[in-house]
This record gives C-alpha cells, sequence and structure tokens, in this order.
C-alpha cells in the first residue's frame, strides 16, 4: 500500500477522533463532566471503553509475541480477563462502587478511596501511587505502538510517537473524559473488527480447521530451541515444567500480575461511577466478554499458531526469526496479512494505544489536578479544570520521557509490573471498602504503605527481572538478589506484596477498631 | 480437548468459552434489570 494512501487514511482517522474530542469539549461544562461525564454515559460505550482501555498495544503485541514465543499458556490471561476483569469486576466490584461513589460524591478512584476511609493522607498517597507508577505502563504503551509502526511501515519510530502522542493529547486534554469514551468507543470497535479478521485470515491462508491446526502445534513441540527448553518449555499447546523459570514467569507474573492486578486499576475502576445505574453494568458484562474473547483471544491464539505460518513460509519458528518477542507480531501481519491490511492494522494499533494512553493520561491528570492539588486554578472557578488539564499535561511529557529509557522485550513485563502493584497496593483498601465495614482508616492506611514498601523492596532486591537491570542491590550488596536461591528470584513481587498488605488491613484494623 | 493434550491449557480455552456463554445468558437475561434495592430506594 502506498505511504500517500496510508497517510490519508491516518489523517482520516485523526480528524475523525479530533470530531470525537470536540464533541467532548463542547459537552462538558464542569469538573464532574470533565472527570465522570457527569455519571450519565451509554452502557455499550462504557464497556467498549472499559475493553478498550484494558486492551493496549502490550496485549497485541507484547502478550502475542509472548504467545508465538512461550505458547498457549498466555490463555490464562484471556480467560482470567474475562473471568476476574469483567465477569468478577462488573458483578461483585461494579454496583458497589457505582453507589459508593455516588454515596461520597467521588470522581476519582484516589477520591473514592479518601472520602470512604475519611482521611486527606489516603487520597493523596492513592494519587502519588497513580502519578507516579502509572507513566511506567503509559510509556510501555507508547512503546508498543511505536514498534508497531516502525516495523511495519518504516516510519521515524520518533515521528511517529510525537505524532500519536499529540493527537491524544489534544482530544484528553479538550474533550475530558467524554473525549475519552467517544474515541474508545471508535478504537475498540476498530480493534474487534481487526482482530477478528486477523484469526478468519489466519485458517483462511493456512487452509486448516481449528482442531487440526491445534494438533500440529502440539506436533511441532520438537522445534523448541534448546535456550528455551532450558526455561521449561515443552511445546506450544503445552503449561512449562510446573516449577520452571518460565513457569513462574507465566503464572505469577503475567497471569496472576495482570489477572489479579486488573481488578484494581484506578483507570478502570472510575469506569464503574460513569454509568447511571446497575442496569448498564448488566449490559456491560455481555460487551466486555464478547470484547475480550474475541480481541485478546484471537491474538494469544493467533500469536502461538504462527510457528505454524512461520514454519512454512520461512522454514523457522517465530523465535528463531525475530530475537526481539515484540517485534513478532508485527512481523507476522507484514508477511501473513493481505497488503490492505496493514493500514487497517495500523489504526488498530494506533486505536489501541490510543484508547489506553487516553485512560492513563486522563487518570493521571485527575490524580494530579482533582487529588493531588484539588484548589489549583479554582479561587474564583470552583468548577475549573485547568488543575487537571496540567496534571495531563505532565503526565504526557513524564511518560514520553520515560519511554525512550525503554529497552527491548519490556512490553509485557511493564505490564505486569504496573499492575502487580496496582493489586498488592489498592486491591485490599478497594475490596474492603466494599465489603468490609469494620476495615479502620488506620488498616487502611498501612495496607497501601505495606503494598508500595513490599512492591518496590520486591523489585529492588528479590525479583530477578527487575533487581538486576536497576542495579541498587548489587551495589549495595554485592549480589544480584538478596535470596539466590531458587525459585526465589523468579516469584513475581506481587506474590510477596499482596499477602502481606491483605495481612496488615486485617490485623491493623483488628488492633485499632474502637 | 479442543485438539490440545494438556489440560493446563484446554481448561484455559473451556473458562474463556464458559465465560462468553455465561455472558451472553446473564446479559440477555439482565438487559433491562435493574437493581432491585436501588429501584425500591427511589420509589421511597
Amino acid at each position: 500500500m502506498s505511504t500517500l494512501l496510508l497517510g490519508i487514511i491516518v489523517i482520516i482517522y485523526v480528524f475523525i477522533l479530533a470530531w470525537l474530542g470536540w464533541l467532548g469539549y463542547r459537552q462538558t461544562k464542569n469538573s464532574s463532566d470533565y472527570l465522570l461525564g457527569d455519571r450519565k454515559i451509554n452502557p455499550m460505550i462504557m464497556a467498549l471503553s472499559y475493553g478498550a482501555t484494558f486492551i493496549s498495544t502490550s496485549a497485541i503485541v507484547g502478550f502475542g509475541g509472548v504467545a508465538a514465543t512461550f505458547g498457549m499458556g498466555i490463555q490464562w490471561l484471556c480467560a482470567l480477563n474475562m473471568f476476574v476483569g469483567v465477569i468478577i469486576a462488573f458483578l461483585f466490584f461494579g454496583g458497589r462502587t457505582r453507589a459508593l461513589g455516588v454515596k461520597h460524591d467521588a470522581h476519582t478512584f484516589p477520591q473514592l478511596m479518601g472520602y470512604y476511609y475519611d482521611s486527606l493522607l489516603i487520597k493523596r498517597i492513592c494519587a502519588a501511587v497513580i502519578f507516579i507508577s502509572m507513566p511506567i505502563y503509559a510509556a510501555v504503551v507508547m512503546k508498543g505502538g511505536a514498534v508497531f509502526i516502525e516495523q511495519v511501515f518504516n516510519l521515524d519510530i520518533n515521528i511517529a510517537l510525537f505524532i500519536f502522542t499529540v493527537v491524544v493529547a489534544i482530544y484528553v486534554i479538550s474533550g475530558g473524559i467524554k473525549g475519552v469514551l467517544y474515541t474508545d468507543a471508535l478504537q475498540g470497535m476498530i480493534m474487534f473488527a481487526s482482530l477478528l479478521f486477523i484469526l478468519v485470515w489466519f485458517y483462511k491462508i493456512m487452509d486448516i480447521g481449528f482442531l487440526e491446526a491445534n494438533r500440529k502445534l502440539t506436533d511441532i513441540a520438537y522445534l523448541v530451541p534448546d535456550r528455551l527448553k532450558d526455561l521449561g518449555h515443552q511445546g506450544w499447546t503445552a503449561m512449562p515444567v510446573t516449577g520452571s523459570p518460565q513457569w513462574y514467569t507465566l503464572v505469577t507474573s503475567l497471569i496472576m500480575g495482570v489477572g489479579i492486578g486488573c481488578l484494581a486499576q484506578p483507570q478502570l475502576v472510575v469506569r464503574f461511577m460513569m454509568v447511571e445505574n446497575n442496569k448498564q453494568l448488566n449490559r456491560g458484562i455481555l460487551i466486555g466478554c464478547i470484547f475480550i474473547f474475541f480481541t485478546v483471544g484471537s491474538i494469544y491464539h493467533i500469536g502461538a499458531l504462527s510457528n505454524l505460518f512461520f514454519l512454512k513460509t520461512e522454514g523457522m519458528i517465530a523465535s528463531e526469526l525475530v530475537s526481539d518477542i515484540d517485534r513478532i507480531i508485527p512481523l507476522y501481519i507484514d508477511k501473513a496479512m493481505p497488503g490492505w491490511f496493514g493500514a487497517i492494522f495500523m489504526l488498530c494499533m494506533m486505536s489501541a494505544s490510543m484508547s489506553t494512553l487516553s485512560a492513563q493520561f486522563h487518570t493521571m491528570g485527575a490524580a494530579f489536578g482533582a487529588d493531588a492539588f484539588p484548589k489549583l486554578g479554582r479561587s474564583k472557578n470552583p468548577n475549573s479544570t485547568i488543575a487537571v488539564r496540567i496534571g495531563v499535561v505532565v503526565a504526557i511529557i513524564v511518560s514520553y520521557a520515560i519511554c525512550y529509557t525503554l529497552s527491548a522485550n519490556v512490553i509485557a513485563r511493564g505490564t505486569a509490573l504496573f499492575m502487580g502493584v496496582c493489586a498488592a497496593t489498592f486491591l485490599p483498601v478497594y475490596f474492603c471498602s466494599l465489603y468490609c465495614k469494620w476495615v479502620t482508616k488506620e488498616g487502611a492506611l498501612a495496607s497501601i504503605c505495606t503494598g508500595i514498601f513490599a512492591s518496590v523492596f520486591a523489585m529492588l532486591f528479590l525479583h530477578k527481572a527487575e533487581a538486576i537491570p536497576i542495579g541498587l542491590c548489587r551495589s549495595l550488596f554485592g549480589c544480584d538478589v538478596l535470596i539466590e536461591s531458587y525459585p526465589w528470584p523468579m516469584i513475581d513481587p506481587l506474590l510477596f506484596a499482596l499477602p502481606l498488605s491483605i495481612t496488615t488491613i486485617i490485623l491493623v484494623s483488628l488492633l485499632t477498631r474502637k | 480437548m479442543f485438539g490440545i493434550d494438556d489440560p493446563g491449557i484446554w481448561l484455559a480455552y473451556l473458562l474463556a468459552f464458559a465465560c462468553l456463554v455465561f455472558s451472553v445468558i446473564y446479559g440477555i437475561v439482565n438487559w433491562n434489570k435493574d437493581d432491585e434495592k436501588e429501584n425500591s430506594q427511589r420509589n421511597q
């Protein structure tokens, strides 16, 4: 496809986004509109936005590449995204979160926690955690989009990154949450159609059925490279050897980190506070599950099956063809899909990046402007949104800077890391605000602090994947990690931090009950 | 099941399919159903 035609498609897409952002801007009258859409968002738009926010380029490029390298074990993530991220979240968290938000007139996740526990400190700490940790996740999402554009379209990565960051910035800053939601809904539909097409196209070009393809993939298990066999890889249709390094990464970091972490992500929690009643949430379960099944499920499935395609066309498996996991899916799209689809998939990837990024920027902006500095710019007009807008700008600049420091193969791990921190820090207090009235303010505060410190400590001194690149443990103690005996260096920080933060909230609440 | 021998993998597929079926049935059955408590509170 010619660069000119691609350029025209992208320009049309950007204009549509700008128009949707303008619609959001026109309908935003005050800070409640800007933060929550006045709690009257259409369930279809909310569910599509929830799904589109959930699924970033990390899910498509990062985890798709993980599926191509390590196999179908990653499908547990799809199943948990549906079961925990949609069914459990909407059924057991959604309605109560919405009611609590209305009761306390909370517009952000930190406000929800701060007002419920009647603690300004809790609100500020939650806001600080969001504003400090989320830029890392946002940077990872940015990198996912940039890698794809660089690979398929041979565009300069810096220019591509700059343009789509500016586009997102414009509609988030101007349109607020309505701008975010309207664009998310469009982007969600593009993602759904594109990823479904990739699934169908694979079976068409390979001329095989679902069962036959799975069996063929099982039959080529002997092609697993020795370096992956040493990590526990047993084939693309088999789980890794239990207790092997690959098993610990897959189960503790990717599946548990993301599967559990998705429950306590501030940018997803606020979606529940945007709808008018529980009827909307019931509808959201249907839309959300279908969306995740055909988007995430498709790309993980095709990621693993791409080995059959590469074996047939290139004579080797995916991970032998490209060493960087994050480049496998872009290469598959380039080689396997029809030429015209490149443009559609580019929109899909831009949509995935932008929908997640816009929610992150909005959440970080809200944490900055509505939670950390609520009085900024409001001396004359209490409904001013200027502080949140300033927060969005700061968040974008910080995320953009971090993006340039990221190395290869970080997309899937960076996502899991952020979600793990969210789970350890926010999940116990969030769950208790909905279900455990006996939990005290002191217990909640202690749990949040324990979650943060335990996560950071485990990353710096215990978990090999972060401790070695950071290097603080080596410089202080002369070793890569404090506990070097296997399997401790492989166990994700979430598995240390979450039980500790849960134990803390229970013990401290029992001790401080009146 | 699903042409996959390892239960560790096909169970993941089974869970995903089960969630899909549940969501479709639940969504259709409760499409217009609001929270009863909330309705009664509103009526009061």
